[in-house]
């Protein structure tokens, strides 16, 4: 069997060996150059990739200050409160600015959406390279913030204590997160009009992989909500430098104010974490399980419903701050309608492995450890969303917790899982299986005894944001913190694995994982432009023409087999139910 | 054989049975594995929310886990072998029951919760009401007397609402064995209420050790918020009386000659957080050779002259930001309203005879001697 395949239907494919492996995008032009002002999707894409790595190794240095500091009640490695209240504020901000929100839109989104949709670029990749260099300005502005004397305003710098602190790097931070909007907004729009304009033939809405439903619903959100954040943090900068009496009630302002303004956009923010990692997963399950997708218009249809009831929500961070008793009702029941569209996603992932035939790939393990981690965050929302069990709750580790199952163990670990997903296709290398599976064991384990253990210790009372704490409470900060430590160990090792696949790493296939999108129709690396001439598509999860060639030890997609890409192929008994 | 086991069952249900009994008795409902005590007259409904939705969480979370295990080991797949492909695209009807399904239980826990919070957010109209006032990084509570204290004392069996305001930036007031929690707004009162009708006695410095409930401040408020906690003590009704009525009076009840080491090391427990006394240096100056040092220096900043060291004192209790210590941040509240012209005297008697108190604790040294 051949791996040159010419589909009957009067296109020309890329293929493997159609074009020299030289002509790749990262070999295409050469010098430092060429990547500084490159307009290319998938060099913009890698640069996002290491600048976000970067920040997540910083922001994770930082975790681990934390969590070193809280092994004794009062002080362990720093006697000074304020410094333990800068490593927890950078970490926050870190994680939340410079990694979560632009690691799967805009590193991994912009590698893969155009590939995805067979076209040569995103819309508009001017402004691609634009957002970037925003990104970065926005990352200098926080690196200015720390050499001012950093801030120490927690990473919602709720008012007045943000306009009050003396710490000296709050307006450089401010603007830092006023850039990093634009960014995120640049980036959202374009994806928006790339989605609407240039998808290739054959892909209608519903031909759509799920990966660019989602990318598509949180870049709706990034457009829609932060230009709030924008205006509010502006309005932090006029209040703290000019003393205009916004927020804080001193001067006439009020600081109740400031939190709905902040969480009108932070909310929203929160399905801009985890509505890709969604994406994401839904394709490396329907992928590893040979599948279709089980279910796929409830998971398009549940990612808007979530992009839309995000904005409706923002008060269930509130319930105790002076809200009143009515608003904290309406909140409250309107935020449990974000839990159907969630399960229903969860249920339709289990579905999805129903007599299919699945493959324990790396990100395949990445994908059950999500599924394990985002049941777990996703019901302790329960706790949080309603109103009497919250007033116990808020502003105690059970939030901490809870977050950190949603941002961390479900939207990071799904970067990780995507990452190794399209690491093959990113730089033509396959990594070691046996290390990345076992990687991803150990920061599972890790995850969950940092993070479990926190459920614990906020449902016991323990206030977060806490440099001191009461001798009760150590056992759990212990623990808490050994995880930490094996978490750490898991992610080195999970850097070990595919870093070391880019110098000794086998060859990688167009195709290794068998998937029918057409990013693994073009080789790996992808040439230059992609596809040479915009190829049509089918259904993105009919994987029955999706063949094994021994030959290159991955997979082909064989159209010729579908009917509706070659009206002469012989219908199977499965084509549509 | 049989006799036996009987007899087992029988004590095991009998010691079952004194055990609850005595619980009862004895006081509230104790720390499990996942909640603290329960010691509020609506912690039980709050617990029985948590449990509620607990077991919905451990029910759904063990179905999905063990489905997605077993289809996983099920359907395997094996090298070699060609792909399934007898999988169901779509299911409507299951779709829709498991939309619909969570949706109804959803809708009771969101009922459930809003019954037991308006209970939580209505205080009763008999309640026992205390001022409560937040600032960087102390709480002060003022009773109906004019009694003040740093730790909260209620009277037990009787409901207790708490009218809070802050002086500078947010709090968040916590009571985890009560299960209430607040936050407390510079520019608005905030109130929150709770019944207690456990005591736990006071403390005293002879008596036995007194365990108070914690009380946290849960809003981030800068570098004293972890140590912004304290205590509750739940008094009986004649104990909580007699305490409002010595709290009130206590200054006043120490001769004028006494007042500086009887009243000084009791009011500067609550300094003690910025200001030390050995030079040390904490978020304030320390007060070692603070009278010498203002003396020396009569003019303090742009034209501000205090005719006297008690003068100087006596504005930096009550308006701090009028001279701020070079090196320091202007980060100290006020005392207006919190301390009378008896407890600045006694401050400032303190400040002049340092010499006589223990430079870590601030506890009167000749006290021993006498």
């Amino acid at each position: 069997m051949s791996t040159i395949h010419l589909p009957t239907s009067g296109q020309i494919r890329d293929t493997i060996e159609a074009r020299p492996e030289s002509d790749s995008y990262l070999t295409h032009t050469r010098g430092v150059l060429s990547w500084i002002f490159t307009l290319d999707h998938k060099r913009i894409g890698l640069m996002y990739m290491w600048s976000v790595l970067g920040s997540f190794l910083l922001g994770g240095i930082f975790a681990l200050l934390v969590r070193t500091e809280l092994l004794t009640p009062g002080p362990t490695i720093t006697s000074s409160a304020d410094t333990y209240n800068q490593w927890f504020t950078l970490h926050g901000a870190i994680m939340v600015f410079l990694v979560i929100i632009p690691s799967i839109p805009a590193a991994l989104g912009n590698f893969v959406l155009p590939v995805m949709m067979g076209a040569k670029d995103v819309a508009f990749p001017r402004l691609n390279l634009f957002s970037y260099y925003l990104w970065v300005t926005g990352a200098l502005c926080c690196v200015l913030s720390l050499a001012m004397g950093g801030f120490d305003t927690g990473w919602t710098f709720y008012t007045p204590y943000s306009t009050t602190t003396s710490a000296g790097g709050v307006i450089p931070v401010l603007t830092g997160a006023f850039i990093l909007g634009f960014s995120s907004i640049f980036t959202g729009l374009n994806f928006v009009v790339t989605v609407h304009k240039l998808r290739p033939p054959g892909m209608t809405w519903f031909r759509m992989p799920l990966f660019l439903w989602a990318i598509y619903a949180t870049a709706i959100i990034q457009v829609l909500a932060t230009p709030v954040l924008g205006i509010t943090l502006l309005l932090l900068i006029v209040e703290r430098t000019v003393n205009i009496g916004i927020f804080n009630p001193s001067m006439g302002g009020d600081p109740v104010l400031y939190q709905h303004f902040f969480w009108f956009y932070s909310h929203p923010a929160v399905y801009i974490m985890i509505l890709p990692a969604m994406g994401i997963i839904s394709d490396i399950i329907a992928i590893n399980s040979h599948r279709h997708i089980f279910g796929y218009r409830f998971i398009a249809f549940s990612s808007i419903a979530i992009a839309m009831f995000s904005f409706l929500v923002w008060g269930h961070h509130m319930f105790t701050s002076g809200q009143s008793a009515l608003m904290n009702t309406l909140f409250s029941a309107i935020s449990f309608s974000v839990a159907i569209p969630s399960a229903v996603k969860v249920f339709n992932w289990v579905a999805t492995l129903y007599k299919g035939s699945v493959s324990l790939t790396t990100p395949m393990w990445y994908a059950l450890a999500f599924l394990f981690l985002f049941t777990i965050g996703g019901l302790t929302g329960l706790h949080l969303a309603t109103l009497n069990t919250d007033v116990h709750l808020h502003d105690t580790y059970f939030v901490v917790a809870h977050f950190h199952y949603v941002m961390m163990g479900s939207a990071l670990i799904a970067m990780v899982g995507g990452l190794h997903h399209w690491w093959p296709k990113m730089f033509g290398r396959m990594y070691n299986e046996k290390l990345g599976t076992a990687a991803c064991f150990v920061v599972f384990i890790g995850f969950n005894v940092t993070f479990f253990t926190q459920f614990m210790l906020g449902a016991h009372g323990m206030p977060r944001r806490y440099y001191d704490y009461q001798p009760e409470f150590q056992v759990y900060h212990v623990i808490s913190t050994i995880g930490s430590y094996i978490m750490a160990l898991g992610f080195g090792m999970t850097a070990v694995c595919l870093v070391s696949s880019l110098f000794g790493g086998k060859k990688a296939p167009a195709n290794p994982w068998g998937g029918r999108t057409l990013e693994w129709q073009c080789a790996s690396p992808p040439p230059f432009d992609n596809f040479a001439k915009t190829p049509r598509v089918a259904d993105p999860y009919d994987f029955s023409v999706v063949k094994w060639d021994e030959k290159t030890q991955g997979y082909w997609v064989d159209d010729a087999a579908d009917p509706e890409m070659n009206p002469n192929a012989p219908k199977t008994a499965h084509a549509h139910h | 054989m049989s006799m036996t086991l009987q007899t087992l069952t029988h004590i095991a249900s009998g010691a079952q049975a004194a055990s609850a009994f005595a619980q009862a008795a004895a006081g509230p409902e104790p720390a499990n594995f996942w909640q603290p005590v329960a010691a509020s007259t609506n912690a039980a409904a709050v617990d029985f929310m948590w449990d509620f939705i607990n077991w919905i969480c451990y029910f759904f979370f063990a179905l999905v886990v063990a489905l997605m295990v077993y289809f996983v080991i099920k359907y395997r797949h094996r090298a070699g072998t060609a792909f399934r492909t007898d999988y169901p695209h779509h299911n409507t009807p299951l779709e829709l029951t498991w939309s619909i399904l969570p949706t109804i239980l959803v809708i009771a826990i969101f009922w459930f919760g809003f019954k037991g919070y308006l209970d939580v957010t209505t205080a009763p109209k008999n309640s026992f009401e205390i001022q409560v006032q937040a600032q960087k990084w102390a709480w002060n509570f003022k009773y109906p007397n004019g009694a003040q204290s740093d730790d909260l004392y209620v009277p037990a069996n009787r409901p207790v609402r708490l009218v809070m305001r802050s002086t500078d930036v947010l709090h968040s007031l916590y009571i985890p064995d009560f299960r209430v929690k607040k936050d407390v707004v510079p520019g608005r009162y905030s109130t929150l209420w709770f019944q207690c009708d456990y005591p736990t006695g006071a403390p005293s410095e002879k008596g036995p050790k007194v365990d108070g409930h914690h009380l946290f401040c849960t809003e981030y408020c800068g570098t004293g918020h972890s140590n912004m906690n304290r205590k509750v003590y739940v008094l009986a009704e004649a104990d909580f009386t007699q305490w409002l009525s010595d709290q009130s009076q206590w200054l006043d009840k120490i001769a004028d000659d006494e007042l500086y080491f009887k009243a000084g090391p009791k009011l500067f427990a609550r300094c003690q957080q910025c200001h030390s006394l050995d030079g040390s240096a904490g978020i304030g100056p320390s007060w070692k050779g603070i009278v010498e040092r203002v003396k020396a220096y009569p003019n303090v900043g742009e034209g501000k002259q205090y005719p006297t060291f008690e003068d100087y004192i006596r504005t930096s209790i009550l308006v701090p930001g009028e001279y701020v210590v070079p090196g320091y941040a202007n980060a100290m509240p006020t005392f207006k309203g919190q301390l009378n012209d008896r407890g600045i005297d006694a401050v400032i008697g303190f400040m002049k005879h340092l010499d006589e108190f223990d430079p870590k604790t601030g506890k009167y040294l000749k006290a021993a001697a006498k």
